[in-house]
């Protein structure tokens, strides 16, 4: 089976040479796109050096557009399955392994890597969210469980595994400002099967997060307002 | 001006413009016309959106020579203050057209990014058959 993974990148210079090299450690089969965001440091040319493919975006256009950029590219060139992971390090590739593996023995359609979803009492949690982000975290949890009618714990993961069926839907619609949010959504009411999948992440090697109070309550509300629209969205028919 | 109308107004529910205002109005509403013509004429705007400006100059042009209208307006919309037909109007007529604009907006920055998109990608399979050519030169010339 022929294997994608792709990585968003948007001023990564420090981080993106050494996932890249991880995943190709961990999945010597994948390609490895990265998909630079309209970087304006080196994240193209590390990730050359690095022996990636790179896709250069001509301007940033937000996470949203570069992971599509990511689902079409895997379309267009007759990828069987594809993963994207973030270019900070904090998803390490054995994980994203993981999430391709249940792919590939197709029990899903996608696959959520989830920081919170339990492991058992044999994990051990790595990752801590701040107050703000926990509040963030929980009403999204709770509203897109709503709409869904399952289960999520982690709603905002960037660490996915989807097959072809994704790649359509999500190479033509993904929405570019709530794109983890509103593509769970999509990706139920079209259909598809989606399975979280408990996953080690660890703490984010350098800068911090962007989140202040008053960002996050009115991210908060965007996204209430976006999953809400969401629902009266008219489906489509798939295309293959 | 405005004192002169409401005072008119609180008398009776017709509109009473003074020739002067009249004038002016009307000479307004020409130059705005001449205006948007102009643009068209400079490739500064297109004919599609010229439309909704140019019906708009000939409203403000109508009103001018016949006050009258704006008072039968009024009284269709069942409100006795002309200018507050007027201003919802107008109000109305702008929400609209900026509703109209975010419309237009949104499909536009889809289709920058599918543009953006298609291009990075065209640039991969650039890479990708220079990659199994047997040429590192790509690669090359990124780290020079």
């Amino acid at each position: 089976m022929r294997t994608l993974v792709f990585i968003p990148a948007w001023n990564e210079e420090d981080s993106i040479a050494a996932v890249i090299a991880d995943v190709r450690d961990c999945m010597p089969e994948a390609d490895v796109l990265v998909i630079d965001d309209g970087s304006t440091d080196s994240t193209e040319v590390r990730a050359g050096e690095a022996g990636a493919l790179v896709a250069t975006l001509p301007f940033n256009q937000g996470l949203g557009a570069a992971l599509q950029t990511g689902y079409l590219y895997a379309l267009r060139q007759g990828y069987d399955i594809c993963a994207h992971l973030d270019a900070d390090g904090q998803h390490p590739p054995a994980e994203v392994a993981r999430l391709l593996e249940e792919v590939r023995a197709d029990r899903a359609d996608l696959v959520i890597g989830s920081r919170y979803r339990d492991r058992g009492p044999a994990g051990s949690d790595d990752y801590k969210a701040t107050f703000s982000r926990r509040i963030g975290i929980g009403v999204f949890r709770f509203f897109l469980t709503l709409a869904t009618r399952q289960r999520f714990t982690d709603t905002t993961s960037g660490m996915r595994a989807a097959n072809r069926r994704a790649m359509v839907l999500f190479s033509e619609r993904y929405s570019p400002d709530f794109a983890e949010i509103e593509s769970l959504q999509l990706a139920v009411r079209e259909g598809l099967r989606v399975e979280e999948l408990p996953v080690r992440m660890l703490e984010r090697a350098g800068g911090s997060s962007f989140l202040t109070p008053v960002r996050s309550a009115f991210f908060i509300f965007k996204g209430l307002v976006v999953l809400l629209v969401g629902q009266f969205r008219p489906k489509h028919a798939e295309a293959e | 001006m405005r004192t002169l109308v409401l005072a008119a107004v609180s008398e009776s529910p017709k509109v009473h413009l003074t020739a002067q205002t009249r004038i002016i109005a009307a000479v307004l509403a020409l130059a705005f016309m001449v205006l948007v013509l102009e643009l068209i004429r400079r490739d500064k705007l297109q004919e599609r959106f010229s439309v909704v400006w140019f019906v708009a100059g000939l409203g403000m042009l109508l009103g001018a020579a016949f006050p009258g209208l704006l008072s039968l307006v009024a009284d269709a919309m069942g409100v006795r203050d002309t200018n507050v037909a007027l201003f919802s109007i107008v109000l109305l007529f702008l929400i609209g057209l900026a509703l109209n604009f975010s419309v237009t907006m949104s499909r536009q920055a889809a289709q920058i990014t599918r543009l953006a998109q298609e291009r990075a990608l065209e640039a991969v399979r650039e890479q990708a058959t220079s990659g199994e050519d047997g040429g590192e030169s790509k690669r090359e010339r990124l780290q020079s």
